[in-house]
């Protein structure tokens, strides 16, 4: 084990990481559900990506390990997007209500034009 | 090898400590759909975790136990946002 793969896995593992903390801060932080599905589809997943990568680089492409992170990675990139929308429709339609510093409802606005 | 190895472990332990971080959104999270989020992404993190531990301790029978995680926490969220927009169905 050479020490450039380390030193690529440590790069990637800690980029990942750097991710993950601030989603999960925004998470804490943010002042609605909206908000707070935001951070965690778009942050959580370049969270865990390459720390996915680093595993590969550092078990080599064709072990074990790296088959299952890759399919891990695949998994998150097609159905967390699709939760993150589901979460969100389902808590619109639920009457959760909207951040008070919230600017606009596009939801509302296109359905007043429906009418 | 050893060198690795140490790493996998520092990389698994950081982030079951990210996921313990969001633990508090999913105590207080005012609406259903925040404790979710939260759920969702302290599972993901687990996932990454035992990744890393697998990796770490060079045991491959665990890293089925990761995509599992991964693949229905995302399908109980799916599950509990149909819940939430129409009692199921």
């Amino acid at each position: 084990m050479s020490t450039v793969i380390v030193v690529v896995v440590a790069v990637l593992a800690v980029a990942g990481l750097a991710f993950s903390v601030s989603g999960a801060l925004g998470i804490l932080r943010m002042p609605d559900v909206y908000c707070r599905i935001q951070c965690s589809s778009k942050t959580i997943t370049m969270g865990a990506l390459p720390p996915l990568v680093a595993l590969v680089v550092g078990e080599g492409f064709g072990s074990a390990y790296a088959a299952r992170a890759l399919i891990v990675a695949v998994l998150l990139l097609t159905v967390n997007p699709a939760a993150s929308h589901a979460l969100a429709r389902a808590a619109y339609r639920a009457g959760v209500p909207m951040w008070d510093g919230a600017v606009r409802d596009e939801v509302a606005e296109q359905e007043a034009d429906d009418d | 090898m050893t060198n690795i190895d140490e790493l996998y472990f520092a990389v698994a332990i950081a982030e079951t400590c990210v996921a313990l971080l969001v633990l508090p959104r999913l105590a207080i999270g005012p609406s259903v759909s925040d404790r979710i989020v939260a759920l969702n992404t302290a599972s993901t993190q687990a996932a990454l975790a035992v990744l890393f531990y697998a990796a770490g301790a060079d045991r491959a029978i665990y890293l089925d136990v990761a995509v599992w995680l991964v693949s229905f926490s995302y399908l109980g969220a799916i599950v509990w946002a149909r819940f939430l927009e129409r009692r199921l169905i």
